[in-house]
């Protein structure tokens, strides 16, 4: 990394920005894992690290590729990435959502508090639960 | 000193992660939590492997990479239909 | 279920580059970290891949276990080959010295053949492994 070529300099000043960058979403992201309240924002708080602060880190280790078969698969570890995690995101959403995880954010439409309208649904002895719900 | 960084905020992230996987509260977020660990451990092999001058351990973190996703998609699978192959009721048509 | 459609068009997607990347790491074995078991697990895990998101019946058309079964046996039969090869040369079991002309292409024939042997076994091993798990009613 020491030599002093314009082309080095310029290579070492991109790979630092674009490894702050990705460090600081990893660390943002890792603490929102560790303190937001409910689980869908968590999750908001993983995806950003699996996309975001993955991308930047990868890009900055292909700035340091020796030879085109590493950039390569590079390449495709970033590709593979950017594929599966918002897929195993959204299935994970998906799977919390029909099991009856219940957002703590209000609902948009409304501006009711779900955990409000689903005690009260309970109460009135609603038969299905979300976890029935949901697939037929 | 530039991998150092990147490995170190990879570890840190990784510590939460794995507090978070073991403090819950729901299975959900454990799942979460160990998604996130694995995708932090593929990146943190690609660091090692160019901190090293041992590209050849890309493979490895592909493969983990892989493994990590589908791993995932079989826990979660399974939380939700207590099952990994038939679907639930036995329809012919399968699953997840 | 025909409500995970993200999960069908991603799996559909990845599927060639998980088998191609199988392919990469069983005969570039020998280059790098990798070889027969390694490329086996990476291509079984296709397979599993496309059993957890369209169902063990149609991953069972795609790869009956019949064909699994003899592919299980068509590895431990090539590998043994190989050496009962070596044996009908008039060398020992195993030697890949004398399965070409001169030593160093022998051995490397014998290293590719002994590794896709490994490679046959091990992934119909761990594809009937996971449809056995995965077959049990509750």
């Amino acid at each position: 990394m020491g030599e002093l070529s314009p082309l080095g300099l310029l290579r070492d000043g991109l790979a630092w920005v674009l490894v702050l960058g990705g460090s600081g979403f990893m660390l943002v992201g890792g603490l929102g894992v560790l303190r937001m309240p409910d689980f869908y924002t968590r999750q908001h708080a993983a995806g950003i690290t699996d996309t975001s602060a993955a991308a930047l880190i990868l890009f900055a280790l292909l700035l340091f590729a020796p030879d085109f078969l590493v950039a390569a698969k590079l390449v495709l570890i970033l590709m593979f990435l950017l594929l599966t995690s918002p897929t195993a995101s959204h299935a994970l959403a998906q799977a919390a959502v029909a099991s009856g995880v219940v957002p703590l954010a209000d609902d948009w439409r409304t501006g009711e508090n779900r955990e409000a309208g689903r005690e009260s649904a309970k109460d009135a002895g609603a038969g299905s639960g979300p976890a029935s719900g949901e697939r037929q | 000193m530039l991998f150092a960084v990147a490995s170190l905020a990879v570890a840190v992230s990784m510590l939460f992660a794995l507090i978070r996987a073991l403090a819950g509260p729901s299975v959900f977020d454990r799942i979460l939590a160990v998604n996130m660990f694995g995708t932090k451990t593929v990146l943190l092999i690609a660091i090692a492997g160019f901190f090293m001058g041992r590209p050849e351990f890309l493979d490895i973190a592909l493969a983990y990479a892989l493994i990590n996703f589908i791993g995932t998609i079989a826990v979660m699978k399974f939380f939700r239909y207590r099952t990994l192959g038939l679907p639930r009721g036995g329809e012919d048509l399968g699953d997840l | 279920m025909h409500d995970h459609i993200i999960l069908r068009v991603i799996t559909k997607l990845l599927m060639p580059f998980i088998f191609l990347f199988a392919l990469y790491v069983q005969f570039h074995g020998d280059y790098g970290p990798g070889g027969g078991f390694q490329a086996g697990v990476i291509f079984a895990t296709g397979l599993i891949l496309y059993a957890l998101i369209f169902g063990l019946r149609s991953a069972k058309k795609v790869t009956p276990p019949r064909v699994l079964r003899v592919q299980l046996a068509l590895g431990v039969l090539l590998y043994a080959g190989v050496g009962v090869v070596g044996i009908m040369s008039g060398a020992e079991y195993l030697n890949y010295d004398v399965l070409a002309e001169d030593a160093h292409s022998g051995q490397h024939l014998g290293i590719l053949l002994v590794e896709l042997g490994v490679g046959l076994t091990v992934s119909a091993a761990m594809t009937l492994i996971f449809f056995l798990f995965a077959g049990q009613e509750q």
